[in-house]
């Protein structure tokens, strides 16, 4: 028997990569650790989520909404520190192409 | 032995009356002429046979012989005298009467009361003492004669009487009906009743026969007949046809037009008051099926206004269209669209009926609480919003102005135009006077995020479904929707449709990368009802082309990857068969390999193979592919499938249902935030709008029993609510 696929139209849902290699896994799903609105969701202030309303990866591995995060680091009790740890927020260079993937 | 004070006595009486019989005449002779006088008077007065050759008087001679009577004072006594020889010849009346009556218990035919009534006419002139005789005397003759007639007359007369009434009438309004119209039509018959007394005896027979005669005229002419105003014509035929009879026996001895008109007011505006009566109840009668045919009905509406403002049947109204919604529209048997439709269309009549809304409010009220109770309701009701394709006539006319939803208004006291609440409006009536009907549609229901939920379920089935790509539809519908919901409430709809557009955009760009023949729609998981998510895996071919696909797409979008839903969608195949060894497989393998775990559902897919002439079911849950076509396999039914429902999973069944109950809590809690409390069967029959739910009440029973003993709910008086 040989199958050849004509024409497939698929669904999909887009996900952030936030670092951790647990695709499977669809059980608690990650919030952003500002507003607790899931990632793939949008920040407070937003209306549409992914690329309107996208996320900023620190050094320390933290990852937040980019807008919930620039509010905090705007706020002078911040101290421009990570909400999470307290260490001086630095974000990270996203590796264009994730080359262990 | 009497006393000589007692014969003085007698003689000065005797002598009295001997002056007044004398007149004071010498001798004897006005005795004489006394006797004479008296003898003259009561042959005059005897009532003799009609048969009998006529009395020949001389009037004057007569008069002159009454006129000695009134003198001597005597003609108490020959009153007297002439009832009672009246009394001795009653039996010729009475044999007369027995007579026609008999005639007509045997034809039934009115004509021989009129032959009857004029008869007794002719009795009545043949008895008479003439008028000038003075007041007393006719007064007595009628007083008595009308007494007698009416002592002889048996009880059928009534009867007849009413028949020929009802034919003079009809003489008049349909001279064509009534056989011998030139008898009853007689003028002279209507002053044989006055003169005999019947009109004044029968006065309410009479007009009983009149509303008889309006009831039936009205219900001939206008049942069934909606679309054109019935009043004005009613109206039109009773000035023309009604009051002309109306004239005889109630306008009688009128001598102008002004005078008739006068005594024709108040039985006029009875009889009026009657058609508007009748028409009003034939209209309620009917309402229901106005309604449907609503709106080449309206003009039937509007008669129906203007008869409730002369007539207050307003609650019968009410209560009659009720009990019809109640037997004909609120059943089981009743589409929740066609209750909808019905719905909308006692909306709109009801408005034209009573403008204000009281008498909507109160019909409305049942049907409004059985939709609450129909699990499809919202569905239909969203359909509807966004013009479902399937039926042509949606529940919203084009050509209404699209307007925000409206909560219940509070009365503005500042408003000049201000009106106080109709006076049979109950307690909690709410005055939302021009609301459209979606609001009032809407208003079913308590919260309006049920409708929004239930918009992004359809929205997204819509999506999805759509092939071509042109969303133009769903993006004109949601913007529409916007306006009456607000942008708000529609936001998770706006991202679903821009996540549409954006697949096509991505698609584009990953086509031109690397073309495929996988085009995805790439949603946002948060902003679309929750899809089951599935564990099936795809195979060979299947899984390359995906991972391909995802490759290209996390290169456009470093930050994202692609998690697939490998159980929605759509493909085409095509399967190149030929003869080859067969190898067959058992389910549980299958299920292994594509890893997954509802058996259900693969048994499911499998059979649509089968249907389709690929595979073949060799034994129970073995099947074999089928390489070359076996035409007697191929068009065979599911008559000796197992339902597939019932394969018996027993330990697993439980864990799996388990799982999927904890998918549904999300919605349960939702809608007890939304709802309060609620009883089971209202639980049970809104999840049911839960995209995949197939538990039974028994089972959601037992959930929810499970959630109490977490704590999450609580029970009490037969209604669930959350436990805070």
């Amino acid at each position: 028997m040989k199958v050849t696929i004509k024409q497939w139209n698929a669904v999909a849902q887009w996900q952030w990569d936030t670092g951790k290699q647990d695709d499977a896994t669809d059980g608690e799903e990650d919030v952003c650790g500002i507003c607790r609105n899931p990632f793939e969701g949008c920040c407070p202030t937003c209306k549409v989520p992914g690329d309107d309303c996208p996320l900023i990866w620190g050094e320390c591995t933290h990852v937040f909404h980019m807008h919930c995060l620039l509010k905090w680091i705007s706020t002078a009790a911040s101290k421009s520190q990570c909400p999470m740890d307290r260490r001086q927020w630095v974000t990270a260079e996203r590796k264009v192409a994730p080359s262990g993937r | 032995m009497a006393s000589a004070a007692l014969r003085n006595q007698v003689a000065t009486k005797w002598q009295d009356a001997f002056n007044r019989l004398n007149r004071g005449q010498p001798g004897i002779s006005g005795l004489m002429g006394f006797s004479e006088a008296w003898s003259v008077a009561s042959e005059f007065l005897y009532p003799k046979d009609l048969g009998d050759p006529p009395k020949d008087f001389n009037v004057q001679h007569v008069k002159a012989a009454f006129d000695v009577l009134i003198q001597c004072r005597t003609l108490p006594m020959l009153l007297e005298n002439f009832v009672e020889t009246m009394r001795q010849r009653q039996y010729l009346i009475t044999r007369d009467v027995e007579a026609f009556m008999a005639e007509y218990e045997n034809s039934n035919d009115p004509g021989i009361i009129a032959k009857l009534t004029l008869r007794l006419c002719e009795w009545y002139a043949a008895w008479a003492p003439l008028v000038e005789l003075g007041q007393t005397i006719s007064a007595a003759y009628v007083a008595h004669f009308q007494t007698h007639v009416f002592s002889v007359l048996p009880p059928t007369f009534a009867g007849g009487f009413k028949a020929l009434i009802s034919a003079t009438l009809a003489a008049f309004t349909d001279p064509e009906s009534v056989p011998d119209a030139a008898l009853v039509q007689d003028p002279n018959l209507w002053q044989c009743f006055e003169t005999l007394g019947l009109t004044e005896r029968y006065e309410a027979l009479i007009s009983s026969v009149c509303y008889e005669h309006i009831e039936n005229h009205v219900t001939g002419m206008c049942a069934g007949k909606w679309d054109e105003q019935m009043l004005s014509k009613l109206r039109e035929w009773m000035a023309d046809k009604v009051v002309p009879w109306m004239l005889l026996p109630y306008a009688r001895g009128a001598k102008t037009a002004e005078e008739a008109r006068a005594m024709l007011q108040g039985v006029g505006s009875r009889f009026d008051f009657h058609v508007c009566k009748t028409l009003c109840d034939l209209r309620t009668k009917e309402l229901f099926d106005i309604i449907i045919d609503y709106p080449e009905s309206a003009a039937a509406l509007q008669d129906l206004k203007e008869c409730l403002q002369r007539v207050d049947q307003r609650s019968q109204l009410v209560q009659s269209l009720r009990k019809a919604n109640k037997r004909r529209l609120l059943h089981p048997g009743a589409d929740t669209k066609d209750i909808l439709t019905q719905y909308v269309s006692i909306i709109r009549c009801l408005r034209i009926v009573d403008p204000p809304g009281v008498l909507l409010y109160k019909v409305a009220e049942p049907i409004r609480r059985y939709l609450r109770e129909r699990p499809d309701t919202i569905r239909c009701i969203v359909a509807s919003l966004v013009g479902d394709g399937e039926s042509g006539d949606s529940l919203v006319d084009d050509n209404e102005p699209i307007q925000p939803l409206q909560g219940p208004q509070v009365d503005d006291y500042m408003d000049p135009n201000w009106d106080p609440e109709p006076i049979d409006a109950g307690p909690d009536f709410r005055a939302n006077k021009p609301s459209d009907v979606i609001s009032t549609l809407v208003s079913i229901y308590d919260s309006k995020d049920l409708f929004v939920k239930e918009l992004q379920v359809l929205l997204a089935q819509r999506l999805l479904a759509v092939a071509d790509g042109n969303y133009d539809n769903e993006r004109r519908n949601i913007e529409i929707l916007k306006i009456r919901f607000g942008e708000g409430p529609l936001q998770v709809c706006e991202v679903m449709l821009k996540d549409m557009t954006d697949s096509r955009r991505i698609d584009q760009h990953v086509q031109q990368q690397n073309p495929s023949i996988l085009h995805p729609t790439i949603i946002s998981r948060h902003f679309w009802p929750s899809l089951q998510s599935s564990k099936l895996t795809m195979p060979g071919q299947f899984k390359k082309i995906q991972d391909i696909y995802a490759k290209e797409y996390t290169a456009f979008k470093p930050d994202k990857r692609l998690r697939w839903l490998p159980h929605l969608g759509t493909v085409q195949l095509k399967l190149e068969l030929q003869d080859r060894t067969l190898n067959t497989w058992t389910l549980d393998e299958l299920m292994s390999r594509v890893g997954l775990t509802e058996r259900t559902a693969s048994l499911k897919a499998l059979f649509a193979w089968v249907d389709r002439g690929v595979l073949h079911e060799e034994s129970s849950e073995n099947f074999r592919l089928l390489e070359q076509a076996e035409a007697s396999t191929v068009p065979r039914g599911a008559a000796h499938r197992p339902i597939i429902e019932d394969e018996p999973m027993a330990s697993t069944v439980a864990q799996e249902q388990a799982a999927q109950m904890r998918v549904y809590w999300r919605f349960i809690e939702g809608m007890l935030t939304n709802l309060g409390q609620l009883p089971i069967e209202r639980i049970q029959s809104m999840l049911k709008f839960a995209p995949g739910y197939d538990q039974t009440q028994e089972q959601l029973a037992a959930f929810l029993e499970a959630a109490q003993r977490e704590g999450l709910v609580t029970f009490s008086q037969g209604c669930w609510k959350l436990h805070r």
